[in-house]
């Protein structure tokens, strides 16, 4: 029998500020022992839509990182989402293909997709300015954040283990990799803890 | 489908859809007497992209661009490619210059197939008028059936290995150089894109057929695409080569006047000479007008208003190089009542055509001997100061403009991305569909559905984030009363 498959999906740009910070947070989560010894691969990519049908395509479980802006929170607040409230499928986006569209469409075409999707979104203060550090408020809360969805990612696939102290800072961050072999099976992937 | 009336004097500032790629938040001014006064989709700006290049090599400035916008990460990769060309005022050695129309025009199949399906098919490959819970990628898949949705994933998965192939990345490609390319293509290599060409094209073919089957023999769909519900008179830009034909990778910018008639054609350089940007204290979005023409309001056909993407440029062209494309390209002009067509939804038909060119122009360009060639790059020579250059995205013209200090530096970066140039007719577009279903203050049923309509024919691209949270998109509608106080919103479930 297969062994079960974990994905962790940090998304974002990664030089539009806090729009990085599900990249920061899962590139922290890739060195994690706790997270490699789960079983559960990390990765990043910075596409959208269509294009990460190819990553969660053959997934067991997924966990995506992202952020969000609803002022309704303080930044650094992490809303949590499962698959089944992106699923339903009423109107049609004006541009682009979410989420639940696309898991949607994964299924209609008889993919392999994550029968369970939780998606932390993180309250962000300023995803329009281009730059590629965080804001100070989201950099402040960086590690907490790493350590409460690190251990909500352990807790939910079964293996919680106690936090860890995490580095944080800005050099720190995603680093792309240049020029790379990466293809349409592996778009964008900015590093890969566990094949 | 609507919410509660929201009283109040809060001006509203949550805007619940997040993602800046879909972010689509209109908004709609109603007078003293609850008519529409203006509409205007809202199209957040890209903050401190100067103040970021500044003092960067200007040879960074193709991957600093893809980067921003997750949507057309070629298209600024091939601008600024191109400006570095004109920065270092070397030319691309013909083997490079290939090797870039073929991934620019792979892009381009790609970026329209995804529209024409998945993003734009609710419109039109299910309908307007099929239940709500049906207007959607899934009741797109049921009406062309699962074997057309698993071909046009294949589809789009060999046109991305293909641009992967000589950029390494979709979205972060490293192939432009001034004057070149980074890679060449194997020899032992071409026999599969030969294959891959032979299959875009037959796809491009295919989906003419789709639109022919679904769209055009459903006259209910094509007086649709003539009403004029959907219709403006303004000018039209596009790119087009040295005999006014198409051509989504390089050439001069050819400017059409609303009879037709041509109005300018002008070098990219030029660009400041001819576009102009207008700020309204209502919105933060910039419109693009004809400079020389001037600004006299929306509604005045006095306005230097213009259009761009895939309709704007079968009006600014006469024709296309390559003859599939060509006899499509005529019969769309036969159907809807000769050129210029001013109907906005017919840039879903001109979408499908400009798919086959892109095929068309695939295949002549892997049997083109010289694609295989060694020399891929010209080293630049001379000090560089200003490179401008242009191509053409899906979605319409973008404008590069750099300038350097005698080190390559950037001193100077600007962009005009094609949405920019489109915003002025969008919120006309937004507007007639907002006056037609708001009438002293009472709103008609099926407003969203008609301003998500009026807009996405477009295919406008809302911002430079490239990801996707919170999954389903809700269109956001605001209504202001008179006073610019908050009256209500309309979002989608």
């Amino acid at each position: 029998m297969m062994s079960r498959r974990t994905l962790i999906l940090g998304l974002g740009n990664d030089i539009l500020t806090d729009d990085a910070v599900g990249l920061r947070i899962a590139s922290e989560l890739s060195g994690d022992p706790m997270i490699r010894q789960a079983g559960a691969e990390v990765l990043c990519s910075t596409e959208m839509g269509l294009a990460l049908l190819d990553l969660i395509d053959g997934q067991d479980e997924l966990f995506i990182l992202d952020s969000i802006q609803t002022t309704e929170a303080a930044p650094g607040f992490i809303h949590i989402l499962h698959g089944g409230e992106l699923a339903k499928l009423p109107g049609v986006s004006p541009h682009f293909l979410g989420i639940g569209e696309m898991l949607a469409l994964g299924r209609e075409l008889h993919l392999h997709l994550p029968e369970k999707v939780t998606i932390y979104a993180i309250e962000v203060a300023d995803p329009f300015t281009v730059g590629n550090c965080l804001s100070p408020v989201l950099e402040a809360r960086l590690p907490s954040l790493v350590n409460e969805i690190r251990g909500h990612i352990l807790a939910s696939v079964g293996r919680k283990r106690p936090s860890q102290e995490l580095p944080s800072g800005c050099e720190a961050g995603v680093k792309h990799s240049g020029a790379s072999t990466a293809s349409d099976t592996q778009p964008e992937t900015l590093f890969r803890a566990e094949a | 489908m609507t919410g509660p009336s929201v009283g109040g004097r809060r001006r509203i500032a949550i805007d619940p859809i997040t993602r800046l790629e879909g972010h689509g938040k209109i908004d709609i001014f109603l007078d003293d007497a609850g008519d529409v006064e203006r509409a205007c989709l809202q199209i957040p700006e890209l903050r401190g992209f100067e103040v970021f290049s500044i003092g960067r090599p200007a040879e960074e400035m193709p991957q600093i661009t893809s980067r921003i916008c997750g949507v057309c990460p070629t298209a600024h990769h091939m601008a600024a490619t191109k400006a570095l060309d004109d920065l270092y005022k070397t030319e691309p050695t013909p083997t490079a210059r290939k090797i870039r129309e073929l991934v620019y025009n792979a892009f381009m199949m790609e970026d329209h197939a995804l529209h024409v399906y998945i993003l734009g098919g609710p419109d039109f490959i299910v309908g307007p008028d099929a239940p709500k819970e049906m207007r959607n990628v899934v009741g797109v898949i049921q009406k062309v059936g699962l074997e057309t949705g698993k071909r046009v994933i294949g589809m789009r998965k060999s046109l991305r290995e293909l641009i992967a192939y000589f950029g390494g990345k979709v979205i972060h490609p490293v192939l432009g150089l001034p004057g070149g390319v980074s890679k060449g293509l194997a020899l032992e290599d071409l026999p599969r894109f030969q294959q891959l060409a032979k299959d875009a094209v037959e796809f491009g073919e295919f989906t003419l057929g789709v639109f022919r089957d679904i769209v055009l023999k459903n006259e209910s769909y094509v007086d649709m695409i003539r009403s004029e519900d959907y219709t403006h008179k303004t000018y039209y830009m596009g790119m087009v080569d040295d005999r006014n034909r198409v051509n989504f990778y390089d050439g001069q910018l050819r400017v059409v006047r609303p009879d037709g008639q041509e109005y300018a054609t002008f070098h990219p350089r030029q660009y400041a000479e001819f576009i102009a940007e207008r700020v309204e204290p209502w919105s933060y979005v910039k419109f693009c007008y004809l400079k020389s023409l001037g600004w006299h309001g929306f509604d005045n056909p006095k306005s230097g208003i213009y259009s761009v993407a895939p309709l704007a440029r079968l009006n600014a062209s006469e024709g296309f190089t390559t003859p599939r494309a060509q006899r499509a390209y005529e019969e769309f002009f036969q159907v809807l009542g000769g050129k210029p067509v001013h109907h906005t939804l017919a840039n879903h038909w001109a979408r499908v055509i400009e798919l086959l060119h892109a095929a068309e122009r695939i295949h002549e360009l892997v049997n083109d001997p010289q694609l295989t060639g060694t020399d891929i790059r010209n080293i630049p020579q001379r000090t560089p100061s200003v490179g401008i250059a242009a191509v053409e995205a899906p979605r319409g013209t973008l404008f590069h403009h750099f300038e350097t200090d005698e080190r390559g530096l950037i001193r100077k970066a600007n962009l005009i991305v094609a949405t920019q140039n489109n915003s002025a007719r969008i919120s006309m577009s937004v507007e007639k569909a907002a006056k037609g279903l708001i009438r002293k203050g009472q709103v008609t049923d099926g407003l969203l559905n008609r301003i998500e309509m009026a807009f996405r024919a477009y295919d406008p691209c809302f911002g430079c984030a490239t990801h996707s949270l919170p999954g389903h998109l809700p269109l956001s509608v605001t209504i202001y009363n008179s006073h610019r106080e908050f009256i209500r919103r309309l979002q989608q479930d």
